[in-house]
């Protein structure tokens, strides 16, 4: 006999469980956490390959690297001295939050301030799951194109900062920068933006300062 | 490669409730995706296919609606499905929007065949 059972189970509901965890676990021993997303080639790495060592002068930094297969990104920031956590995803385009939680349990939550967590390259799946973080971040390269926020709009209504990468170029493609920020605000009308270049250190200072802005509120509040 | 995990998880909650319900054969999924959601059915169905197999839901049949996507003012309570992605109240122009719904990736329901039955 065949019979019907209703589930009206969502998938991320899990997630939302796990995610309130995380965010109670970094909250009990005073973390402050990011996480930030983009698409692949953004410059995610590289942007925290260049802020670290003005973020290491005020925080205790920890990092977790999400990848799907390789550990390059985990190495690069390794290099800066700091502890990461590498966790490979074996091919899932995305961190979730229970990921995140096992990565949780093997840092040193008492030694850290700040937890930067670099999402998989992907506009797409990462915007659906939260992780637990106080705040997300989303890098757009103009070399990607101008038309991402309509494409993509999840992303920019999760995310609390948009940084616009490798603005240097912005002579050299058709990048038009009003209409891409006209369209993100039409989405997230609370969006921040930050025009940054981690070639030639633009922006930079803003985006530290960001970050610096938002621990000291958190810790009033 | 979005929907692949998307699937997977899916199907962990049918297999969850499968169990549950001691089933020996699942013959229909039946899901709610939201219009932002960013699924692609074609790519999601694909999906099932492969990762059935051998699973009591291989050979049942998936099916889906979808959930549009309608958001709230935070200002004014006006509710309205925004038009071009421009979330931004028609009434009272307030940036302010919460979604309520058209991000799901529900299982609904499914029909089960029982054992012994």
């Amino acid at each position: 006999m065949m019979h019907q059972i209703n589930v009206g189970e969502d998938l991320r509901d899990r997630n939302r469980e796990i995610a309130a965890e995380n965010r109670e676990m970094l909250r009990s021993h005073g973390v402050f956490s990011l996480n930030i997303m983009s698409a692949p080639g953004a410059g995610k790495t590289s942007l925290l390959v260049r802020s670290i060592p003005m973020l290491s002068e005020k925080y205790r930094i920890g990092v977790i690297e999400g990848d799907l297969q390789t550990t390059r990104d985990a190495e690069r920031v390794g290099a800066l001295g700091i502890d990461v956590y590498q966790i490979e995803t074996g091919g899932v385009c995305h961190l979730d939050a229970s990921m995140v939680h096992s990565a949780l349990h093997q840092l040193d939550l008492d030694a850290i301030d700040l937890l930067l967590i670099e999402n998989v390259g992907n506009l797409v799946c990462p915007a659906e799951f939260d992780l637990g973080v106080d705040a997300r971040v989303m890098l757009l390269s103009i070399t990607e194109g101008d038309d991402k926020p309509k494409k993509y709009p999840l992303m920019f209504s999760e995310s609390s900062l948009l940084i616009l990468n490798k603005i240097d170029l912005l002579e050299m493609v058709d990048f038009d920068l009003e209409k891409a920020k006209k369209e993100a605000t039409d989405i997230n009308s609370g969006i921040e933006m930050i025009e940054l270049s981690c070639r030639t250190g633009e922006g930079i200072e803003a985006w530290t300062g960001w970050i610096e802005n938002l621990i000291s509120e958190s810790r009033k509040g | 490669m979005h929907e692949v995990s998307v699937m997977r998880n899916l199907l962990d909650i049918v297999e969850a409730t499968a169990d549950r319900e001691g089933a020996e054969k699942i013959n229909v999924i039946h899901l709610r995706i939201g219009e932002m959601a960013g699924i692609n059915y074609e790519s999601l169905k694909f999906a099932f296919e492969i990762l059935s197999k051998g699973t009591r839901a291989e050979g049942g049949r998936l099916e889906y609606e979808k959930v549009d996507l309608r958001v709230t003012c935070a200002e004014c309570s006006h509710e309205f499905s925004p038009e071009e992605l421009v979330f931004r109240c028609p009434e009272c122009g307030s940036g302010r929007i919460d979604i309520i719904s058209g991000r799901e990736m529900e299982v609904d329901y499914i029909l089960l065949d029982e054992e012994g039955t």
